[in-house]
């Protein structure tokens, strides 16, 4: 057994501690058991770099079942940075955790699967497989978001249930048309066959039935990815469950699936779902950034800016030139990094205050001001701001996305991102509560001075910090970090057929990223996220802002939205 | 002919899912459209041979045996699918009990109200 299956057995045997936890009736004890197999896993991680920093490719079959037959894990570029990411967003999550004593080994339990499971989607080599990876990921999903058993918990976990598996039942129906038309569902061996049958390019976008299960293939992903108009299950989800998972669901859940969707993209040759990409990322991104900007749930407006910013990634990688796959995965690693880090503070400010809604929780600020240090830090990153990680990784999308009018909408995006941060930073910081409308609540009533707050305990400040200071140095260093990037991912990105020629990005070309155009621009973005945050804030404001939170779409509708979003991919294929 | 009625019965469950209210119901009809392409794979590996591929010294000469990969894929959703079923009801079972009612327009109704 190499390193490759123990990143899939760690996490599984720390899992199995969990549940011994539950009958042993030592919880905390186990609980720890359950969740160190993360510290081995970041070791073999560290140990497999260097061959794979050389392009090559560690495998294991499993049950000694060579490729076309056996469940094969490959372990190449794109799947160690994920792996990467997902061990150490985990490792903040885990910690975090451990702040509540209300989690049992359960919980745990569940955390680990999930973990599991995720990487298996990273790792697998089959389409089936990451069939039955999916599920486990969803299952282990669904269970953690109704952790806590509210009211909104079980039913957001349930309407996930319900549209994820219509989602990967098309998904399963795309694996069928694969069989059917290959023989094998091996992504290798696809990629031989497709070779073989005439040039890379087009020897498989030739049969309708493709196009279909490549449509079908992406559908059920696409559930999993949230991007409109499959989005809808995502901000009840991420709002009501517990606040670690939220960070866990919100930081890598979603992107481990796009991931999954890239490699099926490139090895079946669908360059031509380009360009639907890349406008389902710019539409996804301004729609949901409205939303976002229409909630006053501190939570549910997170969630809508999670739907967001993946869009940032999708239209990067729809833009298909050089640099937009090392720009989408910066924005991708970047977005887990900040998003989880808000998710968890904001987390913690709800569990100090129990207030949900940002107009009414007291601000966080004066009681624990590295909490809220460490908040700003992920919001100055998500609005872009200078020398943060979102900077970085938004100029990159900008870059890639060159002179595209797509990129226009994300411009605009941008506004949207200030001015729904500068709302939300009002739940840590006083200074945002002086508008005029507001009326002071009375000192005697003020959980803060009363003492009614929960105290928010040391062991939260380890993950808040450690996220921050992430945020920060993945932003100080992006030319290097964007540079080490495109050499982990291209050999992966050739090796799987990717249609785009991934140059590796040139020092001097992302040395430019503080040119003062540049700056001047994010200025611009400043100033006019404050006015429309002030705008939000108005009478009209306020009204359009409801009437937008009341369109909230029936299962039923949603449902629609499926089979008219599978329509869309299958058309875009003949068009 | 057999694909139509197969694909017939996948829409059929996917109808009940959008157009049923009843959670219960949405959840048979889940299952429905789930076996509908677990179907789809058996039927296709059941063209590929005419008998069990059994590796014997008594094994029929000349008979073509299925291919079995079809069967052990669908072996596996079905496990998968009994898994998702039992996470389902048991979920529906507590919002059952909280609000004493299957509809899911009620429920959504009653549940996303109170963060008004």
């Amino acid at each position: 057994m190499n390193s490759v299956a123990l990143l899939v057995v760690l996490p599984f045997v720390g899992s199995l501690m969990g549940l011994a936890g539950k009958l042993a009736r030592a919880p905390r004890f186990f609980s720890i058991a359950a969740v160190l197999p993360l510290v081995p896993m970041a070791g073999l991680l560290a140990m497999s770099l260097p061959a794979v920093r050389a392009g090559s490719v560690i495998s294991y079959a499993m049950g000694g079942w060579p490729e076309p037959i056996g469940i094969v894990l490959h372990l190449d570029g794109l799947a160690w940075l994920s792996s990467v990411l997902i061990v150490v967003i985990a490792v903040a999550v885990c910690v975090a955790s451990f702040c509540r004593t209300g989690y049992g080994s359960s919980f745990f339990f569940f955390l680990m699967i999930l973990i599991s499971g995720m990487q298996m989607v990273v790792l697998t080599g089959d389409i089936f497989t990451l069939f039955v990876s999916f599920e486990i990921v969803a299952l282990a999903a669904y269970v953690l978001i109704a952790y806590d058993q509210t009211d909104a918990g079980l039913l957001a976990s349930l309407k996930y249930l319900i549209l994820s598996t219509v989602g990967i039942l098309f998904f399963l129906f795309g694996v069928f048309l694969i069989y059917r038309d290959f023989g094998t569902l091996s992504l290798a061996t696809i990629r031989t066959l497709a070779s073989e049958r005439g040039g890379p390019a087009d020897g498989l976008t030739v049969t309708r039935s493709i196009h279909f299960a490549v449509a079908a293939l992406c559908v059920g992903i696409g559930v999993r990815t949230a991007f409109i108009p499959f989005h809808t299950w995502l901000p009840e989800a991420h709002a009501y469950a517990p606040h670690p998972v939220s960070a866990i669901l919100s930081g890598v859940v979603i992107k481990v699936s796009f991931l999954a969707m890239i490699r099926i993209v490139w090895t079946l040759s669908a360059g031509y779902l380009n360009e639907l990409l890349l406008w389902i990322g710019a539409i996804t991104s301004i729609l949901a950034v409205i939303w976002a900007l229409a909630q006053s749930d501190t939570k549910r407006l997170l969630a809508y800016h999670s739907i967001s910013q993946m869009g940032y990634v999708l239209a990067a990688i729809g833009a298909a030139t050089a640099t937009s796959l090392t720009a989408g995965f910066s924005h991708a690693v970047n977005h887990a990094l900040f998003k989880s880090l808000l998710f968890l503070v904001a987390g913690t400010a709800i569990r100090m205050t129990g207030e949900r809604d940002l107009f009414r929780a007291p601000a966080i600020g004066r009681h624990s001001p590295i909490l809220a240090a460490a908040f700003l830090v992920g919001a100055l990153s998500i609005s872009g701001i200078p020398p943060f990680n979102g900077f970085a990784s938004k100029q990159l999308v900008g870059t890639a996305l060159g002179g595209s009018p797509a990129y226009l909408l994300l411009r605009i995006t941008a506004v949207g991102t200030m001015a729904s941060f500068i709302k939300v930073s009002r739940i840590v910081v006083p200074v945002f509560r002086l508008s005029p409308r507001r009326v002071a609540t009375p000192a005697s009533i003020d959980p803060l001075v009363t003492g009614a707050v929960a105290p928010a305990g040391t062991l939260i400040l380890f993950p808040a910090i450690f996220l921050a200071l992430l945020c920060l140095l993945s932003g100080l260093f992006a030319p290097s970090l964007a540079a080490f990037y495109s050499d982990l991912l291209a050999p992966a990105a050739l090796r799987q057929g990717s249609p785009v020629a991934i140059a590796v990005a040139q020092p001097g070309g992302l040395a430019s990223l503080y040119k003062s155009a540049k700056l001047i621009e994010t200025a611009i973005v400043i100033v006019a996220g404050w006015l429309l945050y002030r705008l939000v804030l108005t009478p009209p404001g306020k009204r359009i802002a409801g009437s937008i939170k009341r369109i909230a779409p029936e299962l039923r509708t949603v449902l629609l939205y499926f089979v008219v979003g599978l329509g869309l991919f299958a058309l875009f294929a003949y068009v | 002919m057999s694909w139509y009625l197969i694909a017939a019965i996948f829409v059929v469950g996917i109808w009940g899912v959008i157009a049923i209210p009843n959670l219960i119901k949405k959840v048979i009809a889940l299952s429905v459209a789930n076996s509908a392409i677990i179907v789809f794979f058996v039927y296709y590996g059941s063209l590929s041979g005419r008998t069990a591929p059994i590796l014997s010294p008594d094994a029929p000469a000349g008979v073509p045996p299925v291919d079995p990969l079809p069967q052990a894929l669908m072996l596996t959703a079905i496990v998968v699918g009994v898994c998702i079923t039992a996470l389902a009801l048991a979920l529906i079972y507590r919002l059952y009990k909280r609000y004493g009612t299957l509809d899911a327009r009620t429920i959504e109704r009653a549940v996303w109200e109170l963060d008004e």
